[in-house]
């Protein structure tokens, strides 16, 4: 059974003007502890996809939202916005872009990783919550974690505090974490040491992943299996290995060809727009023997 | 300007602040013809009426002298209204001209320009006017002129932290690579990105000027009569409270309404001007 | 040929904390006509160089030459005018309350390029040549997408006719698609127009397709140049050889390479 099931998903937005549909039917499902990759240029729908699986576009007014999200069984629609509320941060948790904008500059790190702990659990006691931070900041090979938690956001590096999002992330064992272009604020080297971080954690603690992003080479390196999103609707999905190996679509093929090589292939030469893009979907297989 | 309209007519406050800012107006222009009685805008005297209450013959009473009250106001919304009108006219341009130079330049330009604006911000706007008017003679032009002088620099501060803020925005770099001149980048880049906020800030003052003259006026120290004015009617009327409660509630009010209108107005322009403050 | 050249180029900056030393003493040429791509992380001081050139900047020591003569900190119209740049951030880049024509005139006012009759065709040309229709001259920033928006920002810089560009990440705000046009685009302009350019960005993957020349900038100091290839095929650095090692990649064959970079030689 999967863990995250999103059938035919719809969204558009009330505005002067009228109704905008931004997404267009949109399925998508996650099963426990697997990592997908959901990735797509600007304004195509993919992060406010993840918006909705974490209730937060739900209390939108000028929100129409279509189509069924359920987690772990459960219609998100269904429950009360309270109880949407309290899946945040428990069972889903969430790494943004630009990890020192998220923390709160005038809080220390230990405060903060306080009050993400005890949203799980809301008696525990300060000593408990620090061993706890503690531990998971170690797991971040944070050198120091004890000094860390005494400090302030700003007083740490980019990475560092990457990091420490990373574990404050995954402090309450979510079974769903979303992550949001995690990186892209950052320098190279720096994200792909946090992206192999993450990678170790979440297959150690077994959860699964919704990665938002763009890029197609961190995608590659990081998802079990793609869904190729364009202009609100998924136009390919598939193991990672497959759409990256064949890709299919028109668009997806477009994407490809457009991420310029190391190998020095030359600038390609492709359209920005193409009547081929609107085709629809292609699926792969999972093929036999290769079961996640 | 009709996108404008329907934006702030969306919105129920500004609707209304919109509509009491044109019944102002429209009041203030047609007075000498939709007053009931329009010569009592002068020195008009009428025993035989004194201080009545109000009536089907006159709406807001009389006052000591048996002037239709409904009147003066109309009258005294156009005394008003130029009033702000004139103040804003000749403390915007200078308070957004000194703001924009210090804000695009910096260094010791900003430096001595800024410290001349704080020393007028420090003094509380009502005792430096007091003060001017000691020393001038209380006429209307007085009056003018010193609301102006503690008005220009609320303007400078507001023109200069938005520049200050733009100036580091690519834009300006791109002018400045170019090699477009100071006086360019500064009028021509800058301040129309400044003008949201400016008209913005200045519907909201039309309210605070219309109060802060009555205040002066009210001191004896503005507007002289017999002109009609707000505040010197408001001020008039004080000492017969509770008993002739209509000289003064009537003025009273037409005060709040204007200030309440053009306050309405200026939140919403701000809406529809994207005006973050 | 050299058009551009840096000679023993300092910036040291003074703040709360003490000294900082953005650049430190780069010395470097630009040649007529190549693409040079500066390539560096956060704190490398690539952007800080970029201000120089630009004479946005003065130099702490050390000076810069172009065309052999030597530039002075306060730039004539004349001396800004052959160097131009593009920006990171084209939503910055123009004035979100002037038309895209008005931004792109605002070169051909200064220099008084061409009688007053002939400047709005010249805008119109201007955006043609970039690839936009000259009739968007009339639409206000806010109206444009991105990549049109930094094909405008193009089109400003090349309206005054500049020998040099600095472009300073240009693409990397843009979705890889439009990254592509962009830099075809760039690519085109500088061998039709003879331009030079100094391409400032942290993609290596891009810079690999269009520099001819990489300069590896570490902690304000140069420390690794060569001819593209070459740098790549065999980096003289570790740091060089990390920061290749770190290029997220789609193809096996890139794989290959970055494995046998980690490897190391």
């Amino acid at each position: 059974m999967s863990l995250l099931d999103i059938a035919d998903l719809t969204l558009s937005f009330k505005g002067l003007s009228g109704l905008t549909e931004v997404l267009h039917g949109i399925s998508l499902s996650i099963a426990p502890g697997e990592k997908v990759a959901l990735v797509g240029e600007s304004g195509s729908g993919k992060s406010v996809t993840a918006r909705i699986v974490l209730g937060l576009l739900q209390e939108q007014k000028t929100a129409r939202i279509g189509g069924t999200v359920r987690f772990a069984g459960q219609d998100l629609a269904a429950l009360s916005p309270r109880d949407r509320e309290g899946l945040r941060g428990t069972e889903i948790s969430m790494i943004f872009q630009d990890p020192t904008s998220y923390l709160n500059p005038v809080f220390t790190i230990g405060r903060q990783f306080a009050e993400v702990l005890r949203r799980r659990d809301p008696g525990l006691a300060r000593a408990a919550c620090e061993a706890r931070a503690i531990e998971m900041l170690a797991e971040t090979a944070i050198p120091d974690p004890a000094r860390v938690l005494g400090s302030y956001p700003f007083q740490l590096s980019g990475g560092m505090n990457q990091r420490v999002m990373i574990a404050m992330a995954l402090a309450n064992h979510p079974r769903l974490l979303i992550a949001d272009e995690p990186g892209t604020a950052l320098d190279v080297t720096v994200q792909a040491q946090t992206l192999k971080l993450m990678r170790q954690l979440v297959d150690l603690h077994e959860t699964a992943v919704l990665f938002i992003s763009h890029n197609l080479g961190v995608v590659r390196e990081f998802a079990d299996r793609v869904y190729v999103i364009y202009r609100g609707r998924i136009v390919e999905d598939g193991p990672t290995a497959a759409v990256f190996g064949d890709p299919r679509h028109a668009y997806t093929q477009a994407l490809m060809a457009a991420v310029p090589r190391i190998t020095g292939d030359g600038l390609p030469d492709v359209p920005e727009v193409s009547e081929a893009f609107l085709a629809p979907k292609v699926h792969h297989r999972l093929r036999s023997g290769r079961a996640t | 300007m009709k996108r404008a309209i329907r934006i702030l007519s969306r919105n129920p406050l500004s609707a209304l602040g919109l509509g009491l800012v044109v019944l102002i107006v429209l009041a203030a222009l047609l007075a000498p013809w939709i007053a009931p009685y329009p010569d009592h805008n002068g020195a008009v005297v009428d025993f035989l009426n004194n201080n009545k209450p109000p009536s089907a013959r006159n709406w807001m009473g009389t006052d000591l002298v048996g002037r239709d009250i409904f009147s003066r106001i109309l009258y005294a919304y156009q005394t008003s209204l130029v009033l702000a009108v004139v103040v804003l006219a000749i403390a915007t341009p200078i308070g957004t001209v000194v703001g924009l130079i210090a804000g695009y330049l910096g260094g010791w330009t900003e430096t001595i320009l800024m410290r001349v604006v704080d020393v007028f911000l420090s003094i509380p706007p009502l005792v430096l006017a007091l003060a001017m008017m000691g020393v001038l003679k209380p006429t209307l032009t007085n009056a003018m002129l010193a609301v102006t002088a503690m008005w220009w620099p609320w303007y400078a501060r507001l023109v200069y932290s938005i520049a200050r803020s733009e100036r580091e925005e690519g834009y300006v770099l791109a002018a400045e690579v170019i090699g477009a001149g100071t006086t360019h980048i500064a009028f021509r880049e800058i301040l129309p990105n400044c003008l949201p906020a400016i008209i913005t800030k200045m519907t909201l003052d039309m309210g605070f000027v219309i109060i802060i003259a009555s205040s002066l006026s009210f001191l004896g120290l503005g507007v002289q009569p017999p002109t009609p004015d707000l505040g010197s009617m408001v001020a008039e009327g004080a000492n017969y409270l509770p008993d002739s409660w209509w000289l003064t509630v009537f003025p009273g009010l037409a005060i709040l309404i204007a200030v309440f209108g053009f306050n309405l107005l200026g939140d919403g322009l701000r809406d529809v001007l994207g005006v973050d403050r | 040929m050299s058009l551009l050249s840096l000679d023993h180029l300092s910036k040291t900056f003074r703040t709360a904390g003490g000294p900082v030393h953005a650049v430190r003493d780069v010395s470097l040429e630009v040649k007529s006509g190549e693409c040079l791509a500066i390539v560096g992380e956060s704190g490398s001081g690539k952007t800080t160089l970029a201000n120089m050139i630009l004479g946005i900047l003065a130099p702490s020591a050390g000076e810069i030459r172009f065309d052999g003569q030597a530039l002075p900190a306060r730039r004539t119209a004349t001396e800004r005018r052959r160097i131009q740049f593009v920006q990171q951030n084209p939503l910055s880049a123009l004035n979100p309350k002037r038309s895209v024509g008005a931004s792109i005139r605002l070169g051909l006012d200064t220099y008084r390029i061409g009688g007053r009759a002939e400047r709005w065709p010249a805008v119109e040309a201007a955006l043609e040549a970039v690839g936009l229709p000259g009739e968007m001259r009339h639409r206000a920033p806010a109206a444009l997408s991105g990549g049109q928006r930094q094909r405008v920002g193009i089109a400003r810089a090349l309206a005054v006719e500049p020998q040099l560009i600095v472009l300073d990440e240009p693409t990397s705000a843009l979705d890889v698609l439009v990254q592509a046009r962009v830099l075809r685009l760039l690519d085109r302009l500088r061998r039709e127009r003879g331009l030079t350019y100094v391409f400032i960005t942290h993609d290596l993957a891009v810079v690999r397709n269009i520099a001819d020349r990489i300069a590896v900038f570490r902690a304000g100091r140069l420390i690794e140049l060569g001819e593209t290839a070459a740098l790549f095929n065999d980096p003289k650095t570790d740091y060089t050889r990390s920061l290749i090692g770190a290029v997220p990649v789609v193809d096996e064959s890139e794989l290959e390479l970055r494995t046998r970079l980690a490897e190391g030689p």
